[in-house]
Formats: structure tokens, sequence, C-alpha cells
């Protein structure tokens, strides 16, 4: 396959970056995307240029580190599916293919294709956690889950916090990954305690790190590669209001 | 705590969205019922309006509440616009949406057509600004014949709402002849298509903004989701329907052939 690659590049968070256009020949249609950008950053090396920075680290669709967005849409063409385990038989041989980074006003660009994503990891840290005393284990079979419960709360777990919802959405509004965080704990026994001033504090901090408001387009649930769907923000606008009236402290 | 304060939370934020929207639908919903009763025929139509009139502080209870609605969502609307561009100041090159509808996309413009096109709605037929030669007609109704006469030569002496006898023997009931007033509104093509135009795009700002309110306040489940989508769509286009019939079947003859 030969390629027409249209990439973002910017040397650091405070350069300005543009689309630099490489031409890739020989991609086999077997290799993954970010296999392809390999090959492309090996003839850059050897041209004495500077590689293309990429985020990556499983390559097996489980990390949610890969972070590009592919002619317009996060993580590529194909749904539910991470831009690493995306592979190039998705396109043609002759095609020309725009790569950027995941954008938002919380995500800056660090370098090329790399966004900073930590603003996520401060939203955790408000609330995204359950506290445990730490002892003997308490018997498993004290804390009965029913099986509905476990298995929407596992749906909500499944986000790998990518951030592919966030760079989807026009508004650059964090509601999906937020939701499934508040409402994976919200579902089971172990989040009760803590289940008001968690969406209070998980929301505030996520009011604080810039991100836009939801806009109910669901292109997050469409693009996100664990499908885990829009039920989730209308189960967290219903904690939130409850949260918000009930909340004692 | 200020009375905008709950612009600082995004989600309180969408639910004064959703909650002032459904004031103004309910609302919707009310005036294209009531104006449909135009094709039932020119007395109980002007009945109809005569009693909307005739409700007093009623009436303006009701219109401070639709006008805080407006405001709240104009203003929510407007602020969160600016918060979510100021979210993504960067666009990507190529831009491709997946799943999202263009009405999703659209609905702060489509919104700020509305407010202009209710502005001149409310000038044209309320407030009788720009057609004043619509709204000066008044109609009279005999009392027990329950039918609706139209004098030609002016009755100054007869009071809005009150029944006066006239010369020649008969009871009469005075009322704004608020059917002429629309059929002329309708008559001249330009106004016409003006609003069918604006229904139009209420009805596009619809389509999504119903089951938007649903997702804003927490009703979402897979088993009534589809349903809700889907009667979202369907409703908004009836709505529409409704509204667009009057003007069409103004400017085809079918209605006020009379007027």
């Amino acid at each position: 396959m030969k390629l027409t690659l249209y990439i973002w590049r910017q040397k650091n968070a405070k350069s300005k970056g543009f689309m630099e256009k490489h031409q890739l020949d020989g991609v086999s249609e077997d290799m993954s995307f970010l296999e392809m950008l390999d090959v492309l950053n090996e003839q850059l090396i050897h041209e004495g240029k500077e590689p293309v920075a990429f985020d990556h680290d499983c390559r097996e669709g489980i990390c949610g580190t890969c972070s590009l967005t592919i002619n317009g849409t996060p993580h590529g063409p194909e749904a539910a599916t991470t831009c690493c385990q995306l592979h190039m038989r998705k396109f043609k041989d002759g095609d020309s293919i725009y790569i950027e980074p995941f954008r938002a006003k919380a995500f800056p660009v660090i370098k090329d294709l790399i966004s900073d994503r930590s603003a996520l990891d401060r939203i955790i840290q408000a609330g995204g956690f359950i506290s445990v005393n730490t002892n003997q284990a308490q018997d498993a079979n004290a804390l009965p889950v029913s099986k509905e419960k476990a298995d929407l709360a596992m749906d909500a777990a499944a986000c790998i916090g990518c951030g592919a919802c966030i760079a989807a959405c026009p508004n650059a509004s964090s509601m999906l990954f937020v939701a499934a965080k508040v409402s994976q704990f919200a579902l089971l026994p172990q989040g009760q305690p803590e289940r008001k001033r968690r969406v209070l504090s998980m929301v505030e901090q996520m009011h604080q790190e810039g991100f836009g408001a939801c806009t109910n387009i669901y292109e997050c649930e469409a693009v996100c590669p664990k499908q885990v769907s829009v039920r989730f923000i209308a189960q967290m606008n219903r904690e939130y209001m409850g949260a918000y009236m009930k909340n004692e402290e | 705590m200020s009375i905008v304060s709950y612009l600082k939370s995004t989600i309180l934020s969408k639910i004064v969205m959703a909650v002032t929207g459904i004031i103004l639908l309910l609302f919707l919903i009310g005036h294209t019922l009531g104006n449909l009763q135009i094709f039932i025929g020119r007395e109980v139509f002007n009945q109809y309006a005569y009693f909307l009139q005739s409700t007093g502080e009623l009436l303006w209870v009701f219109r401070a509440v639709m006008l805080l609605s407006a405001i709240l969502h104009i203003v929510t609307s407007v602020y969160l616009k600016f918060y979510n561009l100021k979210a993504k100041p960067q666009k990507y090159a190529v831009t491709n949406y997946v799943k999202a509808t263009l009405s999703s996309r659209t609905m702060i413009w489509t919104g700020i057509a509305i407010a202009c096109f209710l502005a001149y709605h409310l000038l044209h037929f309320t407030f009788g600004v720009t057609n004043p030669e619509h709204t000066k007609y008044n109609g009279y109704v005999e009392k027990g014949a329950g039918l609706y006469v139209e004098y030609n030569m002016p009755v100054p002496e007869l009071i809005e709402g009150k029944y006066i006898e006239i010369p020649d023997g008969k009871i009469l009931f005075k009322q704004k002849d608020v059917y002429k007033m629309v059929i002329l509104g309708f008559k001249n093509p330009f106004i016409s298509i003006v609003y069918i135009i604006g229904v139009i795009i209420v009805g596009f700002h619809l389509n999504h903004a119903i089951q938007s309110a649903f997702q804003t306040l927490g009703l979402n489940h897979p088993r009534y989701s589809p349903s809700i989508i889907a009667g979202s769509s369907t409703f908004s286009f009836l709505i529409a329907l409704g509204l667009i019939s009057i003007p069409v079947s103004v400017l085809l003859g079918i209605i006020g052939g009379v007027a």
C-alpha cells in the first residue's frame, strides 16, 4: 500500500504546530496503525529527520494509551477499537490519512501526537476510588451483588480512560469518562459510603480542568473503544441531582 | 448565593435548560392544539381567544413564567456555548461525525433563529406592531343566537367582554376578531413563508431537544430510550405539521374564505 499521511507536528507544548505531509510506500495491510507509524519513523530516522512522537503502550487495546485522531475520528474508522488494534486493511492503497492528537483545552499537546491527559488522573484522584480499611478481608458473600448490577458496573468499568470521548466531543466534555467512573462505584455496595461526595467532587474537578458541557450528541459513545454507553451519563445526572440536594457535608 | 450560581455547574445548567425547555414545550403543545381550533370555525376560535384574554391576573402569571423560562433558557444556552468554545479552542484539520445528528449540532443556531422568529411573531400577532391593520378588527356575538356577526359600522360604545343592547334590540357581545387577524396575516404569502420556515426550525430544534431533556434529567434506559428518541422525532414532526397546516390552509383558501 502507498499512503499519503498528513501528520500534526509540534516541537513542544509552547510551540505552534502544523500539518506535515509524508509519503509512505510498502505498507502491509496486516500492519496495525501504530506499526505503520513505526515504519514511517524508521524511514524518518534513516533520512536524519526527527521521528513522529506518539503515545502507545500495550498495543493490545486494553491500556488506553494510544491517542490518535485519524481522519477526524478518535481511534480511527473502526468502531469499538483503539488505534493500536486498527489495521491498515481498513484503508485503501493511495489513501490520504490525517493524523492529529486528541484535542481539548484540558489535553494540551506536549509534542507531535502526544497530548497530556493527566487531567483525567486528577478527576480520579478527586473521588474515583473506594476507601477500604486494611485488616482481614471480610467474607465475600457478606456483600451480595445482583448479576444485573454486577454486569452493569462491569460495563461502566470497561472504560480504559483513553480520553477518546473528550477528543470526539465538539465541546471537549468529559461526561462519559466521569459518568463511567461514578456509575461503576455507585452500582456496587463498596461504592456506597462515598457515593454522594464522589460524584460532587469528581464533577467539580471536571469543571476545574476546563472540560466542556454535555450537549447529548453522543459522539463520545460512538467513538468509545470500549463502547461505554451514554446511559451512564444519565445515571451520573441522577446521582449528581440527588447528591446536590441531599448532600450533608 | 446568586440566582445564576447554577451556571458554575454544567450539570445544573443542563437541568435548567431541560426544565425551562419542557415548560416552553408544554406551552407550545397548548398553543398548537388551541390554534388548530381555527379549523372548527370563527366562533369557536374567537371564543377561545377571548377566554385566554379574559383570564386576567392569571394571564400575567402565565406570561411571567413563560418570559422567565425563555430568558433562563437563552441565557444558559449562550453561557454554555461560550463555555464549550473555550473547552475546545483548537479544532481538527478534518472533522468527521460518526453519530451526532445535524439537529443536535446546530441547537444554538436553530435556537437563535427561533428567538428571532418568536420576537417577530409577538410583534405581529400579540403586540400588533408590524401589521397593525391585522389586529384592529372586532367581532360581535349575538346573545342567545351564539352566532358570530361582523358589523361593518363601528360600534364604539360596546365594551369588550360585556353584553350591551344596541338600538335595534339585539344584545351583542364584543370580542377581538382574532380569526380575521390570522387569516389576514397568512393571506400574505411572504408572512406565511416566514412562519412556515420558522416552524420547521422549531421542529428541527425539538427533534434533538425532547430526547435530550430526557437524558439530562437522567431518564435513559435501554428498554425505553429507542422509543424516547423515535417519539421525540415523531412528536416534533407532528407539532411542526400542525402549525404549518394553518398558513398552508389559508394560502390554499381552505379556511378564511369569508375574511
